[in-house]
């Protein structure tokens, strides 16, 4: 008997390979051919292959604002949730041991409830007659109108990927020391340029695999702005909803998926090229 | 660079739960000294460098450098150097970086920061090195970039936590010398926290051994290892045979045989300590001397020593001596005279 050949390994991928292909990649080539078959009105396709689709995708300036409407949507959510979830991350990971790991269950709890949930329970408390709107009319103010708009999609948002940034925040201390941080303070580093020179950049990786799943996450993200935008806030994911389920244009919806994957896969080239960067 | 002096003043430090971590250290650092604080892990040597360096605050006691109460100062107003047992190097900045750092966080300028950090990685042999990360070194070098960022920044007082510790055998010893050579050029003084008494006997000016929080033992090498103050010192610094015996008036009694001590150990149970090598295979060379007989119980060759393990009235001694060409170990059983000086004889009180 040899020992495992060179062909081993790859065997081993082989399982992983076959599902991604199988559910993902399969599809969504499927997709890609979908998008340039003719669009008939009645919601069937025809056989016939037409660039047409693309054509409007292109010249229409609806989707142009909808795809800079997304990640113009996305880039403040994920810089939101980052400044929310640093701190709390950074108290995680200091704390002991046996704090911890009670911490991370806490934080990751909501992942428990279902997105819908928490959509229907930020409703509630940005809602007209909700507590935000109270305590503020306690103080005479008027209210400003929390849902139904960004502003309410925003916050919800922050709020589902929180567990999610921390999460990832955590995975990427692993650099971070105690000891880095008391040889910064001996050299005469007061705390904040500690944070500034040592723990800030040691941290970038999780600050970067953070900000790309909550991106990603937030434009693909589809049950907050359906419900908490009330149909004002229209973004990708909601957008290929519509187009798939309401209108019946599956090469529209097709195309703006392929479109969608362009901007995820935009992301994760700026992430490769930053972590080389900050892990150089 | 003029060393200064670093007063420690009933030192405490208490966690809220358990017994003090260290219980009241008062030591007088001369100026240009390099002082060892020696212990087992534990015995809070490291407790005390933490608190002379503001990385934890003390329970109570007083910390002054060159006459002025640090005792209050955060770490980055004390201006000390620390070494790190890890090194601590920041792992995103070349070495030179690394090393400017401290003079960066003292607005020191470009161009003088550049020529001071190039001294200082010169200093230690490192000046070609500048532009490495601090992965790509190896253990000794990344000690020495520690070395060199903890200089640069010229501190009042130099504080080491066990740098040697992660080195292999033969780089402690270059490190030893090499530690010693700079601080003794630049007059710094150092505090040295060490668990190796050979490291300690080796480097330190003075040696300060501590146990249980308190210091055992405050003097200089030779103090420390042929004075030992207490049993655990004796035990702690260099290797003793431990016998128990009983103290009378006439002497310490172990079995037929009578021993002398220098000074008169008042009676009672006691354990009588003697260093292997300072016991002869050979009947007394004079008066000052004390001796015995002993069956030989086993021998052990190990090139420079000869060890031989003797059954004296039924305690074991251990004896080593240096190997001769053409000596002859003597055979197992064979009856033989022990011999030591008095001077070499030490006994403390058995506490029950």
């Amino acid at each position: 008997m040899s020992g495992p050949s060179r062909l081993t390994p790859h065997l081993l991928l082989a399982p992983a390979l076959l599902v991604n292909f199988a559910v993902f990649l399969a599809p969504m080539l499927n997709l890609a051919v979908l998008s340039f078959r003719e669009a008939r009105p009645g919601g069937s396709i025809g056989t016939r292959f037409t660039l047409s689709t693309w054509q409007t995708l292109i010249e229409d300036p609806y989707y142009l604002d909808l795809v800079t409407g997304s990640i113009g949507l996305a880039v403040p959510v994920t810089i939101a949730t980052l400044l929310a979830a640093y701190p709390l991350a950074l108290f995680i990971h200091r704390a002991s041991q046996r704090w911890r790991s009670l911490l991370v269950v806490a934080c990751v709890s909501p992942l428990l409830v279902s997105a819908v949930v928490r959509t229907y329970g930020w409703m509630v408390i940005l809602g007209d007659s909700g507590l935000v709107a109270a305590a503020i009319r306690t103080f005479g103010m008027k209210p400003p109108r929390m849902v139904f708009n960004t502003a309410g999609v925003a916050i919800a948002l922050v709020e589902i990927l929180m567990p999610t940034m921390i999460l990832c925040l955590l995975a990427g201390f692993g650099r971070l020391s105690a000891a880095l941080e008391e040889a910064a303070a001996s050299l005469g580093a007061p705390p904040f340029r500690v944070f500034l020179r040592v723990v800030l950049p040691l941290s970038l990786p999780g600050v970067l695999l953070g900000c790309l799943l909550a991106f990603v996450l937030t434009v693909s993200s589809f049950i907050t702005p359906k419900l908490l935008g009330g149909g004002r806030v229209i973004l990708l994911a909601t957008e290929i909803y519509d187009q798939a389920i309401v209108t019946l244009n599956w090469p529209v919806a097709a195309a703006l998926s392929v479109l969608s994957l362009a901007v995820f896969g935009a992301a994760l080239m700026l992430y490769g090229r930053l972590l080389r960067r900050v892990e150089a | 660079m003029a060393g200064t002096r670093l007063v420690l003043q009933g030192l405490v430090k208490r966690y809220a739960d358990g017994p003090a971590a260290v219980d009241g250290i008062t030591l007088d650092v001369a100026p240009g000294e390099l002082l060892g604080l020696l212990g087992p892990s534990g015995c809070g040597k490291t407790t005390t460098l933490r608190m002379i360096g503001g990385l934890i605050p003390a329970t109570a006691g007083q910390i002054t450098v060159g006459g002025r109460d640090v005792t209050a100062l955060p770490t980055h107003k004390r201006d000390m150097g620390i070494v790190f047992q890890s090194y601590a190097l920041f792992p995103h900045m070349d070495v030179a970086a690394n090393v400017a750092f401290g003079l960066e966080m003292r607005g020191v300028k470009r161009a003088e920061s550049a020529a001071r950090v190039q001294a200082a990685l010169d200093l230690v042999r490192l000046g070609h090195l500048a532009k490495r990360r601090p992965r790509e070194l190896s253990g000794g070098q990344q000690q020495r970039v520690a070395l060199a960022r903890a200089l640069v920044i010229e501190p009042t007082i130099l504080l080491l936590d066990e740098p040697l510790s992660n080195l292999d055998a033969k780089l402690r010893d270059e490190m030893r010398a090499e530690i010693t050579d700079i601080q003794r050029r630049l007059g710094i003084t150092t505090v040295f926290v060490t668990h190796d008494q050979a490291e300690a006997l080796a480097m330190c000016d003075r040696i300060a051994v501590m146990e249980h929080g308190r210091i055992a033992q405050l003097g200089t090498p030779h103090d420390i290892y042929e004075n030992p103050a207490c049993e655990f010192v004796a035990d702690f610094v260099g290797r003793s045979n431990r016998i128990p015996a009983q103290a009378g008036p006439a002497g310490i009694a172990l079995g037929a045989y009578t021993i002398q001590t220098p000074s008169p150990t008042p009676p009672g149970p006691v354990t009588v300590m003697i260093r292997p090598h300072r016991i002869e295979l050979a009947p007394p060379a004079g008066p000052d001397w004390n001796s015995a007989a002993g069956t030989v119980t086993r021998v052990t060759y190990v090139g420079d020593l000869l060890a031989v393990d003797l059954d004296v009235a039924g305690a074991i001694f251990h004896a080593e001596r240096p190997t001769q060409p053409g000596m002859q170990p003597p055979p197992i059983g064979h009856q033989t005279a022990v011999s030591w000086r008095i001077s070499d004889t030490m006994a403390f009180p058995r506490v029950p």
